[in-house]
């Protein structure tokens, strides 16, 4: 069962890393190439958005795989709801950094577009998340 | 595998309090950097830049207008005034001696990151001044500077509260190179320049935001090393707030970011925290430019001094009028107030306007502008011109010149395109009479002609007019025709504008029937007559159209002239022009006074200069 999950989390990590470092590639040939629409000054809000998404993206591609990994370690013991740890990681996984690039798409001077509002439910999915997987690694002694 | 190893519960609220703990001091140390904007209040030898009552800085715009900004930062209205640093100056201080002041040299040193200057004290020669008080030579801290489009001007600390001297140099730009202060300003020659106190007293007014001088005197009523000032600004440099008005209740309306998005989607009314100028009407939104950009004075002592304490009380969106007087001949020269200031200077009027009203000097577009037809005779709001007709304050997006071309003039693209007057005339092809795309082709070169002087070189005159030969001799200002045609007379052009436009052509003396215009002010011209011809004849278009080989032997002499800026510009004209070759002049073209053998016809040069405009001239730049 566990061990599923940690599968499922590898899987995750794993293409979560490949798309948002893609992503980082793409933003470094817009800078290379100085693409106007995300270096001009006036897309700052875009350029800031867009790498929140990349890091974001990133990072969470990573806990995913340190998630699978302290799955795998923690094995044969099993974290109590972990069905619902896995899901609120994924759903924050998805979120934050999609919620990061759609409020860089169409924004508003200083202020990003309303997609960016997908970036505050996704944070307290991760939080959950984090205080979740935490507190049943106490379980597992 | 080992099995994982938890902690126990109160462990686990230890670690997130610790967290937690870790970044509120994180962003907390970062809230505390960003506030701490203004670390001047421990300065004391030099005006200070304080924002208060509800000014809140450049800084507080910035998170949520990132584009306007930037094209705020890139203008020379930010830099206008700046705090003097190596990377702030235009110029090297690194151990640079400046020769240009006859035998008084001025000596430049970068101590770190200060600047000094040793020179001789401009105010040991100033009326009133104890000689026996400063040495000759005084080695002070450069503190300030002004300018840096054109030319920049150093101030450096007097040691007298935050009382600043100005160096007797300045840095010019485009040359790169030194000139006397005195030199670039259009004054007679001999005339002594201590500007002492100036900054605070004067320019503080405009080339800071919401400055207050804080004299303890009003500037000019008593010497200027006896005053003390406590002079401050809310931000140095034209900044946000001095076009857009106070921003702290528009930056504490707009924290809470509901707000902001239901602005960003229009639902509910504008904001009304903050001032649009383009939104405001053509007079209001004109007046925000024309609070600097006009000619004006206190209209009393009261003013004054509630102004010296507590800042111009202009705000944008006010009637500029209410609380200052516009000097406008053509309104008000007959007002008491009016008298009063022509009682105390014959020539308050005389040296910045034109016989007819207008305006003859640099920075005082917006008395141009009231004046133009386009602007007094409008009756639809949306088709009357304002400062914004042709210029932009930010650097609009779709705008493809890099930001320094845009900066140089701030002109939006519908300005530099042509088109600025296509939204009310629709003029028949042949109009100008020029080919299409040629320099007389454009709006701008027939009816804004380069007839407004300062900061040692010509612009165009803001107030829109038609080429008129009449209006050239009541009042002595250079036609359009003339300033392109150099080598045409008068006559010429009354022919041309009749023939074209049915003009009267009006009666003409012999010299203005036989002798082309620009050498006739070139040679007996005043000051400014002479300084716009010299300038015309740098202008590449003039050369094209007038020939260039003559000019140089014009230019020649008018480096000669009395007036230093004269001077100047005809030396910078002549750089634009081929090498001279004598074989290239136009022989015996009378008009240009050539005599067949290629030389002046010396006689009527003699006579043209001796009959020369000799009276004083100082403009107000």
């Amino acid at each position: 069962m566990s061990s599923d999950y940690a599968r499922r989390h590898l899987r995750v990590g794993w293409w979560a890393l490949l798309v948002f470092a893609t992503l980082g590639l793409v933003l470094e040939s817009l800078q290379g190439f100085k693409v106007a629409a995300y270096l001009d000054v006036s897309n700052e809000t875009r350029r800031l958005m867009w790498r929140l998404a990349h890091a974001h993206g990133t990072l969470l591609g990573a806990v995913n795989i340190l998630f699978a990994l302290t799955l795998k370690a923690s094995a044969p013991a099993t974290m109590p709801g972990l069905a619902r740890i896995s899901g609120t990681l994924v759903a924050a996984t998805i979120l934050l950094p999609i919620g990061f690039f759609v409020g860089g798409v169409v924004f508003y001077g200083g202020d990003p577009g309303v997609g960016v509002l997908l970036v505050p439910v996704g944070a307290v999915l991760l939080l959950l998340a984090l205080f979740r997987i935490a507190r049943g690694t106490r379980n597992e002694e | 595998m080992r099995p994982f190893t938890g902690v126990r519960n109160t462990e686990n609220l230890v670690l997130f309090a610790v967290a937690l703990a870790v970044a509120t001091g994180l962003a907390g140390g970062a809230f505390a950097r960003g506030d701490r904007r203004v670390p001047e209040q421990t300065v004391t030898n030099r005006p200070i830049q304080a924002p208060g009552g509800s000014y809140i800085s450049s800084n507080a715009c910035r998170a949520c207008h990132p584009s306007q900004y930037a094209s705020w930062h890139a203008s020379y209205h930010r830099t206008m005034t700046q705090v003097a640093t190596p990377e702030s100056v235009a110029t090297s201080f690194d151990g640079v001696t400046v020769d240009v002041v006859a035998g008084e040299p001025i000596r430049l040193e970068q101590r770190g990151r200060e600047l000094w200057a040793e020179f001789a004290d401009p105010d040991r020669a100033s009326p009133g001044s104890d000689p026996g008080l400063t040495p000759r030579r005084i080695a002070r801290r450069i503190v300030m500077t002004t300018g840096s489009h054109n030319q920049q001007i150093y101030w450096y600390a007097t040691g007298n509260s935050r009382v600043l001297g100005q160096l007797p140099a300045i840095w010019l730009t485009g040359e790169r190179t030194w000139i006397p202060r005195r030199a670039a300003i259009m004054s007679p020659p001999g005339a002594h320049l201590s500007e002492t106190a100036a900054w605070n007293g004067v320019c503080v007014a405009c080339h800071a935001t919401n400055g207050q001088p804080r004299l303890e005197a009003p500037f000019g009523s008593r010497p200027a090393t006896t005053l003390a000032a406590d002079t401050r600004a809310a931000e140095f440099g034209i900044a946000c707030e001095a076009c857009h008005g106070p921003g702290e209740a528009h930056a504490r309306a707009n924290r809470n970011p509901l707000r902001r998005y239901a602005l960003h989607f229009q639902i509910g009314a504008r904001d009304d925290t903050i001032v649009q100028p383009e939104r405001l009407d053509p007079l209001r939104a004109s007046q925000v430019c024309g609070q600097c950009h006009s000619f004006w004075e206190f209209a009393d002592a009261q003013a004054e001094r509630q102004a010296n304490t507590h800042g111009l009380p202009y705000r944008p969106g006010d009637d500029l009028a209410a609380t200052r007087f516009i000097a406008q001949p053509t309104k008000n020269l007959e007002t008491p107030i009016m008298r009063a200031f022509l009682a105390a200077d014959p020539g308050f009027v005389r040296d910045i306007f034109w016989s007819d009203g207008m305006i003859r000097a640099t920075g005082r577009e917006y008395n141009a502008l009231i004046d133009s037809p386009c602007f007094k005779n409008a009756t639809d709001p949306s088709r009357t011109m304002t400062c914004f007709s042709c210029h932009a304050m930010h650097k609009a997006g779709d705008d493809p010149r890099p930001v320094t071309a845009w900066a140089d003039d701030q002109l939006s693209p519908r300005a530099t395109d042509g088109s600025a007057c296509a939204p009310c005339h629709r003029m028949a092809d042949d109009h100008s009479h020029h080919r299409s795309g040629a320099p007389g082709a454009s709006c701008e070169n027939c009816h804004m002609p380069y007839t407004t002087y300062g900061l040692l070189k010509t612009i165009r005159s803001h107030q829109i007019s038609s080429p008129s030969v009449q209006a050239t001799l009541d009042t002595g200002r250079p036609d359009a025709c003339s300033l392109c045609h150099l080598d045409k007379t008068l006559a010429w052009t009354a022919g041309a504008l009749e023939a074209w436009y049915g003009t009267p052509r009006p009666a003409l003396s012999d010299d203005e029937e036989t002798v082309a215009a620009s050498v006739l002010w070139l040679l007996k011209g005043d000051a400014g007559q002479r300084a716009i011809v010299a300038q015309a004849m740098g202008w590449r278009a003039a050369q094209q159209a007038s020939g260039s080989a003559w000019l140089t032997p014009y230019l020649a002499l008018t480096e000669r002239d009395q007036y230093d800026a004269v001077r100047l510009i005809a030396a910078r004209a002549r750089k634009t022009l081929p090498p001279f070759r004598r074989d290239e002049l136009p022989r015996g073209s009378a008009q240009l006074l050539l005599t067949p053998a290629g030389t002046f016809d010396a006689a009527r040069v003699n006579r043209l200069v001796r009959e020369r405009n000799n009276r004083r001239l100082v403009y107000r730049e």
